[in-house]
């Protein structure tokens, strides 16, 4: 079994872009979420919360890489750079037969699809459609525009799995590194907002709705007052590698990410599977070698909708007990799809290195349904060594990482 | 339309869609070797100008366009002729 590090992290968030900083926000109990004016105007629309990410330099990237990439390229290519920086790398350097990059989106980018199907309704037909709009909306779109950024040859893949897509893709880089055929993955996912994106939970009831004057108070994972998710845009990447080629460099290591697995329940598209979940959860623990007790925090994907935080909630106290202490951050950033499973990585490492475990923003009464494990809802300092975060998507995905100290 | 301003609008597409740097759009520009586009470019250029200058690129029409001044002949004939 090969052991595999953390070596590098980047962000672009509603709460910063780079990891110290939205650590610290995250600490201050500060919210990305806020109301969205503009989304008032559309017909059948009841959801008017969403995270928008804070301003980024995405003119560090050239034109002639940028031309092709709509906003969750640019916000992946920059979280792609400084994950680099950080991991002490930069892409010419890497030997390209042994390295793989794996990128997600939920979808092509949803604000140039709606241009090109507009233009193409008003048009009868593809007159006027720029050249470069197909490379914004292809499914691989951000994988190959980051590789575009970083001039990175090597094997480059996509995943997409939406809300488990940047998690799914950690999971995935993970068994590479395992083959004995890699030595470095770079992992990550990005989303970019679009009211059509807040409109697919909307329609099935899993946005919120009832708080768009007071946006700062939803979502409320675990709460009994939540009314269902705020969607949120940002990008999350991280550099890992076996544990030989981080030493052989001697590099920095944030921490470990001891297993890995992914699954998807085939039963139902929406409702999530309290078992399906359970069995992820152990499946990535037996893969890591670690015994349930062994861990100190279990980080939910928890989004604040009706049922799945309970299914969630039941699932982790049947594999962990009663007492696992659980938190979710989709109170603080919004859901941001694609990437939250890359930026939850990176929360449990800083969890890890400064000893302190971030509570769930706004839980304020415990849904008695949800409350069969320790929810957190303040910061608490604690001894630990082992977490485990959680994903779930549309689609009965499911995944579970666990993190341990370097 | 007059001369000067198709060679206005025209600038104004490449500074603006491509980022060009105003000193760079002389005449003589050579549109891949000197303002350093390719052909992608090209097709999202004659795009743009369809939409800012209200003619149409048909076939042919850009297939001798090397440099900034074919451009502008290029639009110069095509123009509207009630313009």
């Amino acid at each position: 079994m090969n052991q595999v590090v953390l070596t590098g992290m980047g962000l672009v968030t509603g709460l910063g872009n780079d990891v110290d900083t939205v650590f610290r926000a995250v600490l201050e109990g500060k919210t990305a979420v806020r109301t969205m004016e503009d989304w008032r105007k559309y017909n059948g629309l009841f959801s008017h919360v969403a995270a928008p990410a804070e301003p980024f330099d995405e003119k560090i990237l050239p034109r002639s890489v940028r031309r092709t990439m709509s906003r969750m390229s640019e916000m992946a290519s920059v979280a792609s750079l400084a994950a680099l920086r950080d991991a002490d790398l930069t892409a010419p350097a890497l030997n390209a037969e042994r390295t793989a990059m794996i990128y997600g989106s939920t979808t092509g980018s949803p604000v140039v699809l709606e241009a090109f199907f507009n233009r193409l309704a008003e048009r009868g037909g593809p007159e006027g459609q720029l050249g470069t709009t197909f490379f914004k909306v292809m499914n691989h779109s951000v994988a190959s525009n980051v590789a575009m950024a970083l001039g990175f040859g090597g094997p480059s893949l996509g995943t997409a799995s939406a809300c488990t897509t940047s998690s799914q893709a950690i999971a995935l880089g993970w068994e590479l590194l395992q083959s004995g055929l890699y030595d470095v993955v770079l992992a990550g996912g990005t989303d970019e907002l679009h009211y059509t994106t807040a409109a697919v939970f909307d329609i099935v009831g899993a946005a919120s709705r009832g708080y768009n004057d007071r946006p700062e108070r939803t979502p409320r994972p675990f709460d009994r007052d939540r009314d269902g998710l705020a969607v949120a845009e940002g990008a999350a990447v991280v550099v890992m590698e076996t544990q030989a080629h981080a030493k052989a460099r001697g590099v920095r290591v944030h921490g470990r990410l001891a297993g890995a697995a992914y699954r998807c329940d085939g039963v139902h598209m929406s409702h999530p599977q309290t078992g399906a979940m359970a069995e992820t959860m152990r499946m990535a623990l037996g893969r890591a070698g670690v015994e349930p007790s062994a861990i100190g925090y279990v980080n939910a994907h928890a989004t604040a909708t009706p049922v799945g935080d309970v299914e969630e909630a039941k699932a982790t106290a049947e594999v962990f007990g009663e007492r696992a202490r659980v938190s979710s951050l989709k109170g603080h950033f919004g859901h941001s799809l694609a990437a939250c499973g890359a930026l939850e990585v990176a929360m449990c490492v800083e969890m890890l290195r400064r000893q302190v475990l971030l509570p769930t923003r706004n839980l304020e009464n415990p849904d008695p349904e949800c409350a069969v494990v320790d929810l957190l809802r303040e910061n608490h300092p604690a001894s630990f060594s082992a977490a485990i975060s959680n994903n779930f998507a549309f689609g009965g995905m499911s995944t579970s990482l666990v993190i341990l100290s370097p | 339309m007059q001369s000067d301003e198709i060679v206005q609008r025209v600038n104004a597409t490449l500074q603006e869609g491509f980022e060009i740097a105003p000193e760079k759009l002389v005449p003589d520009a050579h549109l891949f070797q000197d303002l350093e586009l390719d052909s992608l470019d090209a097709v999202d250029l004659m795009v743009h100008l369809e939409d800012s200058l209200g003619i149409k690129v048909e076939g042919e029409a850009f297939k001798d366009v090397r440099t900034l001044r074919d451009v502008y002949a290029m639009v110069e004939r095509l123009r509207p002729s009630n313009a």
